[in-house]
């Protein structure tokens, strides 16, 4: 996982809970805590410190992950405006990642590994996410859509179809715009 | 997780504060530093893929030297790397002075852009109209930002129907020269000019490179299939042109017509003037023939009515040294291609300037026309060959169209060719000896003539009449002429031996050799005799060469100067066939001869009394002039007294001694003759 991910983990973290919040993470896990955005360190790393801030905080790893990508989306919106600028609505920003975003941060982040995202319309007129990835990070994705509709001022029902989590070959996320 | 603070005194906190301070300082510090570093591995991605997409088109730029194919490949990496939906190729034409899309383009989805693909890939754009135009005048790249607002564009309604949002053209230029353009579409705007700029000038370069190539290699092709002095097509290139007209031709294979032209003159320009007034002669001839074909072709256009061009085309190429062929097609009517031969001649005739010299050339022409018993173009290039070689022979060239007669008497003569050469080869040629006796009262046998038979191995012995008009014509009289008097000395050396003890070296009998003029005019000529009285050791007073006035027609003044230096050896020279032909007093006068030879059909026609009167008036001419005169073809008793009463000094013939085999010959001379 690249350096970026552990710095915006940092940074959403120290924003909403303070500075010994973070350190004490960082005692739990026993992890050194020095990570630069361009170097890249252990998937497990990433694990440890969202389990610790599980435990910290009494709510699953699924939850933490949902916070943490949606705490992420201001940071983001702060180092790569131009990512968010040319869309006018979270659906356009969404419909982008597999294009523009990911292909970008590929082009940053020489070796990083960002997944690719399949989009179709459901029969109800709802938009599914189809995501397949061996980091089984769905939450994380959940986190940054809800992200995305509070950075565009949207609402968005987010109903995860299926998990592979729960040892399906894909997660399948359905989004329901509220407004 | 919130923690109470623990009270702390007033200078530890001052002191962390100072450490927070330090440490957002040295927080913002590492973001700054990684955000440099990110746009530097940024640009450095960036400019890995660019540099692996020229790569990619280099790659195709040096695997193919041809411009559409590498144009192909180039259109799809560049429209793969900037994400643009259509790339289009054009072609400069210089004489048109306009971009020519060459039906090369590359479009991510051609569905969708059917309407503008269709439109674009065969365009023309003149200079200042359209992307294509502008770039063609300006020699810059040319943008459209925006479909919507910018009006100019020739196809923007296909454009717009295609949901397109910004185009670009970008010249192709080697050197200064504008050779093509190539043009994108997309759907997007195209933002990061300088970066596009960067990438697509360095492709086009590759693009430039393989035009270059191309060029290169059209040369070298061009050189291999046309004459470098002229620039004409040359026989490669007639030959394939030809074939593939042949292959054109209608049921009954009628409209082609072949044309093979031999300089008349030429050899002679090149030996008295040299190789390089040769090469100027070529050249003005072969433009010469180029416009009058061109001339022709355009027909005489009355007044100011429109210029219209034949029907029928014409190839016209240099095949050898001054060998030129004209392959005509689609001819409507025959008689086209002798129109145009006669033209061609009539081009060579205002004389041609070499440095400070005048100089003329003729020219030979023979013709073909194909028709359904030809199977192959060669056939008829073969004929028209028949044709000119006809026109050639006739010694003042001219227009000859081959016809079936033509070719059967050609062809008897070439097999006739074919079988001197074996005679040569296999030595069937054999002499026989005409006596020449004093018609004196002694009539003492003198000397021999000897004569040239063919020991055909199938049709038996022939006489020189049926086939040294055909060695004539070949050049083999040359080989033939040789072999006779080397033949004739040894003979005769021979003779001399037997006689060596009983005759004075006066006394000897004497050969009488004929030298055709090619023979005598061969530029060693002279030398040749020389060797051959050295080897065969025989007296030069006792060879007669017998030449006839053919030879001095050709070249007088060479004639003089061979006559006189043999004559300086002793050897003795005689004009033969006098009376017939030209006769000229100024031959006889400026020529030095020993003996005149009275043609056979003045004796034969003696009872005559006009040939009477001629005889004597050459006997009169030859005793003013100090020249000794032999009586041919005597038949008669009577023939042969009345020219003993006229003081005829020598004669031969049926009723003195018929040509005989060299023993039967040679057995005539008295073997115990007291000198
Ligand atoms: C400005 C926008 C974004 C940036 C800069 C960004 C950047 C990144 C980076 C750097 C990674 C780490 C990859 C690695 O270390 O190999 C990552 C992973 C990931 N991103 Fe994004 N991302 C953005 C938007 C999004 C959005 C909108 C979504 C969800 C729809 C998303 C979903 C994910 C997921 C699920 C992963 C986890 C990797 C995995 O599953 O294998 N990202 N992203």
């Amino acid at each position: 996982m690249k350096g970026v991910i552990f710095n915006l983990l940092e940074e959403a973290v120290i924003r909403e809970h303070g500075l010994s919040a973070w350190t004490g993470l960082l005692g739990m896990t026993g992890l050194e805590g020095a990570w630069s955005s361009l170097g890249s360190y252990p998937d497990a790393e990433i694990i440890a410190l969202v389990d610790a801030a599980s435990v910290a905080l009494g709510v699953p790893p699924q939850q933490v992950l949902q916070w943490f990508g949606r705490s992420a989306i201001p940071l983001l919106a702060k180092r790569y405006e131009a990512f968010f600028t040319p869309h006018a609505s979270a659906r356009h920003f969404l419909l982008g990642v597999n294009q523009i975003i990911h292909p970008e941060v590929r082009k940053l982040y020489a070796g990083s590994a960002c997944p690719r995202f399949h989009f179709h319309d459901l029969d109800d007129g709802r938009l599914c996410v189809a995501y397949r990835s061996p980091r089984k990070l769905c939450h994380l994705a959940h986190g940054f859509i809800a992200g995305a509709a509070d950075h565009y001022g949207e609402t968005i029902e987010i109903d995860h179809l299926s998990c592979m989590l729960d040892g399906l070959p894909t997660c399948r996320i359905a989004l329901q715009w509220m407004n | 997780m919130k923690y109470d603070p623990i009270p702390l005194p007033a200078e530890d906190l001052q002191r962390i504060e100072d450490l927070e301070r330090m440490l957002e300082r040295e927080r913002k510090a590492r973001e700054q530093a990684e955000a440099i570093a990110e746009r530097g591995l940024r640009e450095l991605y960036d400019s890995q893929v660019r540099l692996a997409l020229l790569q990619r088109i280099t790659d195709h730029a040096n695997r193919s030297n041809n411009f559409a194919e590498v144009v192909d490949a180039a259109l799809k990496e560049i429209c793969g790397h900037m994400d643009w939906d259509f790339g289009n190729a054009y072609r400069i034409d210089r004489e048109l002075d306009a971009a020519i899309a060459c039906d090369t383009w590359y479009a991510i989805d051609s569905d969708q852009l059917f309407a503008l693909i269709e439109r674009s890939r065969h365009a023309t754009f003149n200079r200042g109209n359209g992307l294509p135009g502008r770039v063609l005048r300006d020699a810059h790249p040319h943008w459209i930002d925006d479909f919507g607002t910018d009006t100019c564009y020739v196809h923007r309604a296909e454009a717009i129907t295609c949901n397109m949002a910004s185009a670009c053209a970008f010249p192709i230029l080697l050197g200064e020269e504008l050779v093509g353009v190539i043009e994108f579409f997309s759907r997007k705007p195209m933002v990061d000019k300088d970066a596009i700029l960067l990438t697509i000038t360095q492709a086009v370069t590759q693009l430039a490179r393989v035009v270059e190539r191309e060029r290169a290699s059209a040369a070298l092709l061009h050189d291999a299939l046309h004459d470098a002095m002229t620039g004409l097509p040359n026989r490669v290139l007639l030959d394939e042109r030809s074939r593939l007209a042949f292959e054109r031709l209608p049921m009954g294979r009628e409209g082609l017509a072949v044309m093979v032209i031999d300089l008349d003159g030429f050899k002679g320009i090149n030996d008295k003037h040299g190789h390089h007034a040769g090469d100027m002669v070529l050249v003005e001839v072969a433009s010469r023939f180029k416009s009058t074909i061109t001339t022709f072709q355009r027909g005489e256009t009355e007044g100011d009515g429109p210029i219209t061009f034949a029907p029928w085309h014409a190839t016209l190429a240099r095949v050898g040294g001054d060998e030129f062929v004209v392959v005509l097609d689609a001819l409507p009517d025959q008689t086209i291609v002798t129109d145009l031969a006669h033209r061609m001649i009539a081009a060579l005739k205002p004389t041609i300037r070499i440095e400070n010299e005048q100089v003329s050339v003729g020219a030979s022409i023979g013709i073909a026309h194909s028709g359904s018993d030809y199977v192959d173009v060669e056939q008829i290039r073969r004929d028209a060959d028949l044709a000119m070689y006809e026109a050639k022979s006739s010694g003042h060239g001219g227009v000859i169209v081959f016809s079936e007669a033509l070719g059967c008497e050609a062809r008897n003569r070439m097999a006739l060719e074919r079988e001197l050469r074996d005679a040569i080869r296999d030595r069937q040629f054999v002499l026989h000896y005409q006596p020449i006796f004093s018609l004196d009262k002694s009539q003492r046998l003198r000397g021999f003539e000897a004569l040239i038979r063919w020991n055909h191995p199938t049709r038996g012995m022939i006489d020189p009449g049926t086939f040294i008009p055909a060695a004539e014509e070949s050049g083999l009289i040359v080989f033939i002429g040789d072999w006779v008097l080397r033949q004739g000395c040894t003979a005769m050396a021979r003779l001399h031996e037997r006689l060596a003890n009983r005759y004075s070296r006066e006394d000897l009998p004497f050969v009488s050799i004929n030298i055709a003029p090619q023979q005598f005019l061969q530029p060693n000529f002279a030398a040749h005799v020389q060797r051959v009285l050295i080897e065969t050791g025989v007296p030069p007073e006792c060879l007669r060469l017998e030449v006839t006035e053919g030879v001095a027609i050709i070249d007088s003044e060479r004639t003089r100067q061979v006559l006189e230096e043999i004559r300086a050896w002793g050897v003795r020279t005689s004009l033969d066939d006098f009376g017939t032909g030209y006769s000229s007093l100024s031959y006889l006068q400026n020529l030095p001869f020993d003996t005149l030879k009275i043609d056979r059909s003045f004796i034969s026609s003696m009872d005559d009394p006009k040939s009477r009167k001629i005889i004597r008036a050459i006997m009169d001419l030859a005793g003013n002039l100090n020249l000794s005169v032999v009586a041919e073809g005597i038949e008669t008793p009577e023939q042969g007294n009345a020219l003993i009463e006229m003081g005829c000094e020598y004669g031969q013939g049926f009723h003195l001694g018929r040509p005989l085999d060299e023993a039967s010959a040679f057995a005539l001379i008295p073997f115990d003759e007291a000198a």
